[in-house]
């Protein structure tokens, strides 16, 4: 698929602000099955020294500085990207879950490095604690024995048909725990509650952040800015790799899906960052558009790769 | 020197007891020893007589003798307290500030032993600086399973933010740490800690030597003893290679948390003597990609941070969000090469209490060595074998939780509830414990001026280390490190905190020949030739002296107020209120009650015999303001001084930080005080400590913009409590006549003046005269204005030469024309016309107001305002993740 996508993020200040430093995480992640073809930054008040580069965990991330007095920061992203279908499922992914949780253990001493790598997202981070509740929510997905592929469907599949999506009840700060509690959420909220889930049986998860294309009912046109960021887990299949679940959907994301990158939770790829002097109050406004291009349109050479 | 066998007779008074026991008594000689063992002994060798190496101490201090002795320790005790050699736990009390006692007997090293550690240690910084280079670089000692993930990545210092993409700019991470070392009770090194942040202990370190050079000059002039001024020279020419091929004068500043911090005294100190700027994260601002300190003149451009600031407080862009000591955009400027951070931000993971039991892995890993100087015995609870062996003894232990720094714990000593806790978490968290073995130190002598005799220690040693300037440029692996041959010793059990310690020591490294005394003359060698007091003056720094010259005048002004109304408290009859002046005294320090309040509180008073209610009230009240920390009270207006003062440390002389010093004894005196004679002298006392420090600044501050605002503060205050005090006698009291006249000229200082000039009762007019009109009169309005006038004139002017008056210009000139166009004869008859009385309020108020305006103007045109900066997206902090109080910075005003 080929894909057109407008992320804008406008914040409006009560006062006026003089300074600010801002990191950006909107810039679509290379990925085998993933080509980011082009990209393109509007962002008023002009920037002063727009610089890219790869964070700890290889996201695409650019830092800028804002030096004008202004009044609001508007931030668009627009990019095209080409997705094509993710890895398949093979005889290596058939693992039962107590087996992968042992690999993750055993790691050290066998020298696994892929398995050591994905051991930092066994870990505790920010927004996902560990604590008892979760446990006992998995493990009802997770019986004796059980394939892991199985438990990561269950458990995905759970939490998309016991929780209601509503974007009234939480903030970026609602503990996970609230949110077992009251079913009720947004992706993030969804997303942290899965990674907790995992890693309190000690499978490794990630978060990842991104666009998906949301299809229009059947005979209206798509509706522009409707859409916004999504997020989704990343769940680690020793042996085989990271398998992603979009527990707001009950599904395994496909092309429709855009990666922009993925951390430890949602801290690590906060799609706009920033600290500012002055300004008072602020409103934000977000806007995301995933407009489906037709393949054909250009032809592969034109092709641009960053890295 | 006498023959072995015997001990010289003074030798053996010194000594005392401490050849005759064996057993040393601490609080963890519970810690189990092999059997037969005897405990390692610094000073006495196995026959129980003194090692060769301390001889040439022990005879000098021998030929000193006890008595001596005692006495030079109690100077150094003086000479420690009058320097402000002082640290603070985050606390702004001024009463609150510790300090230490200093050991007169350093601990000694031999040469012999001194090369044996020195090499363990330069190892050991090179191997961490190797380490700190995998870690921010290919990782490859955790993909090698050499470190396990979760022991790295749940330290605070590991920061993600430092560990993104290839390395920008090749240089050298770690140039300058500490490691805390202790010899055991077998004879045996052992490294307890390393602090890679920003290591305290060196200025300490060096203050100790000069300090007791100072109280033993014969001593230390002529002993065989390695010196440690080359130190901070080569950490300069450190800092300043760093820095190369961009400028040929390097900025250096050294980054403080600000005077609320423990080390704030050797921050001022270390900067001082290198002569590099002191500033704040506040001072610094990152516009275009450069970091600049705000100065008065404008941005100045940073080219290398030392920074005393731990990692995570250092940027709230890319770390702790709700840090405000930082400086947004920090990490991107560093990333970027456009500033060099000292150490690298991200160094903190060295100071991780787990790594200890991997370095002897990571060491042949790294560096294909030997790791030569042994750590304590430290097992990390990840690993299932050594949480068994943890929870088998865990009395033998400390425990230490990885992702809070600073956090021990003492399984034997905790409560059942802390316990129980703990065991919780260890259970569900073991990768978040590393467990230090309890070790017992060897027994060092040290002097007690009390007993005048030698006792028992167990002491801590840091040592530090410092990347070879002449090595910044090589690859990493033939970068050497060079060990100060001296450094700090605590007394205390192996693993108290420095800060938490009583008694420190000077730590005294043996030279085969004896080393000339180099003069460590603090600025004498910097090798920068700038006044840091010009137009590069820090904006905060310029703001810091306004207010501390404010602070200052108000407490003068107060205590000689003060001073006045208590002696008017004695004088008056004190059962009767007719003619009484308290009223209106109390109404000029602001302690009147309310006139509709008034009837009220007296009918709570208790009838008294002698007293009137009144005069019961206003005693009450005068006495409060000795002991008031509020704003109005005595110690209240000092804590404002002296936080403003202790800002701008590295701009007073010694000798004015002895007068602040004696300024605080003084206030602390008042806190306890009762009496009204007692209060009345130490007010006394308190005006000449102020005129003693103001004395100083003007005697020896470089007339430059630093002392000008020192000085505009000043007379700012002076001239607004002159006006007010004035309003009250003449136009406003209850009680108006001569007695409050006679306050009126007490408290200015200007009684004597006006009787030798008029010989005459007083009379409104010429007090007006005196204290309005005759600019020959330092304590007229009219000469302060003309003062403030031409120090204002010579500020800094932001519009450059324009012949346009700035604001305070025009405020000071509309104060000015007020008083110089004033018809004195509209002002005669103050007493009897109404008229006069419309005049002089109306001069008073045409001068209040512009003076009242002029601090807001000059704060305006030359401070830095800034604000605390905001995050976009409030990100959610979770406690117990890292608990660390976010430190506040200092309000100034």
């Amino acid at each position: 698929m080929r894909y057109r996508i407008k992320h804008l993020t406008r914040y409006d200040y009560s006062g006026s602000a003089i300074l600010s430093h801002n990191e950006a995480r909107v810039l679509p992640r290379h990925l085998p099955w993933q080509q980011c073809v082009s990209s393109e930054w509007q962002i008023s008040p002009a920037p002063v020294r727009l610089r890219e580069r790869a964070d700890f965990f290889g996201n695409r991330v650019a830092y800028f500085a804002t030096e004008s007095v202004h009044s609001n920061l508007e931030v668009v992203m627009c990019s095209e990207v080409i997705t094509r279908p993710r890895p398949a499922l093979d005889i290596f992914a058939r693992i039962t879950w107590e087996d992968a949780v042992s690999d993750m253990a055993q790691c050290l001493r066998t020298g696994n490095r892929e398995c050591i790598e994905a051991r930092l997202f066994v870990l505790e981070s920010p927004f996902v604690r560990q604590q008892q509740s979760l446990s006992e929510y998995a493990m009802e997905c997770f019986g004796t024995g059980r394939d892991l592929l199985d438990g990561l469907h269950a458990l995905n599949q759970r939490i998309y048909e016991e929780f209601t999506y509503d974007p009234g009840v939480t903030t970026t700060a609602t503990p996970i725990h609230e949110v077992l509690n009251n079913q009720r959420g947004v992706c993030q909220d969804f997303a942290h509650l899965m990674i907790g889930c995992l890693r309190s049986l000690g499978l490794p998860a990630r978060y990842v952040s991104g666009y998906m294309e949301t299809l229009p009912p059947v005979g209206q046109s798509k509706l522009l800015g409707a859409d916004a960021t999504h997020a989704w887990v990343a769940a680690y299949v020793p042996g085989w790799g990271w398998l992603e679940l979009d527990p707001t959907n009950g599904c395994q994301p496909d092309e429709r899906y855009v990666i922009l990158g993925w951390g430890r939770d949602y801290a690590d790829v906060t799609p706009l960052k920033g600290v500012m002097t002055g300004g008072g109050e602020h409103k934000l406004t977000v806007a995301v558009d995933v407009v489906p291009l037709d393949e054909d349109e250009v032809p592969e050479a034109s092709f641009r790769f960053d890295d | 020197m006498q023959p072995r066998g015997a001990l010289d007779p003074s030798l053996r008074a010194l000594l005392g007891t401490y050849s005759d026991s064996r057993a040393v008594e601490s609080p963890a000689s519970d810690i189990q020893e092999p059997a037969g063992s005897r405990l390692y002994d610094e000073l006495l060798g196995d026959d129980r007589l003194p090692r060769a190496h301390w001889n040439h101490l022990l005879s000098e201090l021998a030929a000193l003798g006890p008595e001596i002795l005692a006495a030079r320790s109690e100077e150094v005790q003086s000479l420690l307290h009058e320097n402000g050699v002082t640290f603070t736990p985050y606390d702004d009390d001024p009463g609150h500030v510790r300090s230490w006692q200093l050991d007169c007997l350093p601990w000694v090293i031999s040469t012999e032993e001194w090369d044996i550690l020195e090499q363990g240690l330069q190892q050991r910084s090179r191997l961490l600086a190797r380490l700190l280079d995998d870690l921010y670089g290919d990782r490859q000692v955790i993909h090698e399973g050499l470190l396990p993930p979760e022991l790295v990545y749940t330290h605070p210092g590991f920061l993600f933010a430092a560990a993104d993409s290839a390395r920008l700019i090749d240089q050298p991470l770690l140039i300058f740490h500490g490691s805390d070392v202790m010899r055991d009770a077998g004879g045996q090194w052992q490294v307890l800690a390393d602090w890679s942040q920003s290591p305290s202990g060196v200025g300490y370190a060096l203050e100790n030597r000069i300090t007791l050079a100072r109280a033993l000059p014969g001593l230390y002039r002529d002993a065989p003893l390695k010196r440690l001024a080359g130190f901070l020279q080569a950490q300069h020419r450190c800092l300043a290679g760093l820095a190369q091929g961009r400028h040929d004068n390097p900025n250096i500043v050294l980054l403080t948390p600000g005077p609320g911090s423990a080390g704030y005294f050797e921050h001022a100190w270390l900067a001082n003597y290198m002569n590099i700027s002191l500033v704040e994260g506040d001072d610094l601002v990152i516009r275009e990609g450069h970091v600049s300190v705000r100065t008065l003149g404008g941005l100045d451009r940073v080219d290398v941070i030392m920074r005393q600031i731990t990692d995570p407080w250092c940027d709230p862009l890319e770390l702790r969000p709700d840090s405000l000591l930082g400086v947004p955009g920090l990490m991107q400027a560093a990333r970027n090469g456009d500033v060099h951070i000292v150490n690298a931000l991200g160094a903190g993971v060295l100071e991780h209490p787990a790594l200890a039991a991997f370095l002897p892995a990571l060491s042949q890993r790294l560096l294909g060595e030997e790791l030569l100087l042994p750590c304590r015995e430290t097992l990390w609870c990840g690993d299932p074998n050594a949480l068994a062996v943890v929870r088998g003894s865990p009395d033998d232990w400390i425990l230490r939780d990885i992702t809070k720094p600073g956090k021990s714990f003492w399984v034997d000593q905790m409560g059942m509830e802390a316990a129980r806790h703990l065991r919780v978490d260890l259970n569900i968290r073991p990768h978040l414990f590393a467990a230090q073995r309890r070790v017992k130190a060897s027994a060092t002598p040290g002097f007690n001026p009390q007993t005048r005799e030698f006792e028992h220690q167990s002491v801590t040693l840091r040592f530090f280390s410092l990347l070879e300037p002449e090595d910044i440029d090589k690859p990493v692996n033939s970068r050497h490190y060079r060990i100060m041959p001296g450094g700090l010793a605590w007394v205390g059990e192996p693993g108290t905190p420095m800060m938490q310690s009583r008694i420190v020591k000077d730590i005294w490294v043996l030279a085969p020949v004896p080393q000339p005394h180099i003069s460590m003359l603090r600025q004498a060698q910097g090798p920068i030739l700038m006044t840091r007091d010009g137009k590069d003056l820090p904006c905060r720094v310029a703001e810091n002296l306004f207010w501390m010259g404010r602070y200052g005048e108000r407490l003068d002004i107060r205590a000689r107020l003060l001073r006045e109304s208590l002696s008017k408290l004695l004088q008056e009859d004190p059962q009767s209120d007719v003619a009484t002046l308290l009223p209106d005294l109390m109404t000029a320090l602001g302690v009147a009650p309310e006139p509709d309040e008034l009837d009220k509180l007296l009918k709570k008073i208790e009838e008294h015999p002698r007293f009137s209610r009144l005069h019961v009230l206003a005693r009450d009240r005068l006495l409060n303001l000795l002991s008031d920390r509020d704003p109005l009270g005595m110690p209240g207006v000092f804590a404002s001084f002296v936080r403003n003062s202790r800002a701008v440390r590295d701009h007073l002389g010694d000798d004015s930080w002895r007068a602040i010093s004696n300024i605080r004894q003084r206030c602390n005196a008042m806190g306890s005080t009762r009496g009204v004679v007692a209060g009345q002298r130490l007010l006394e006392a308190l005006v000449i400590d102020l005129a003693a420090f103001f004395g100083l600044s003007n005697e020896t501050m470089p007339h430059h913009y630093g002392w000008r605002f020192l000085d505009i503060g000043r007379f700012i205050e002076r001239i607004l409590a002159t006006l007010e005090l004035l309003k009250l006698a003449l136009l406003t009291a209850q009680q108006p006549g001569i007695p409050l006249w006679e306050v009126v000229l007490s408290s200015t200082d200007n009684f004597t003046l006006y009787r030798r000039r008029f010989r005459s009762q007083l009379h409104p007019s010429a007090i007006l005269d005196l204290l309005l009109f005759d600019e020959t009169n330092p304590r007229s309005v009219g000469y302060m204005l003309k003062r403030l006038g031409r120090q204002v004139d010579r500020l800094p002017s932001q519009s450059g030469t324009s012949s346009y008056r700035n604001l305070e210009n025009r405020l000071i000139i509309e104060a000015t024309s007020a008083l110089h166009l004033v018809d004195i004869e509209t002002l005669a008859e103050l007493e009897h016309s109404d008229a006069a009385r419309e005049a002089l309020t109306e001069l008073l108020d045409a001068m209040i107001g512009p003076m009242a305006a002029l601090s807001n103007a000059i704060s305006h045109s030359h401070f830095s305002h800034v604000e605390a900066p905001r995050q976009l997206v409030t990100m959610q902090i979770v406690p117990g993740l890292d608990e660390g109080r976010a430190p506040v910075r200092g309000d100034r005003r």
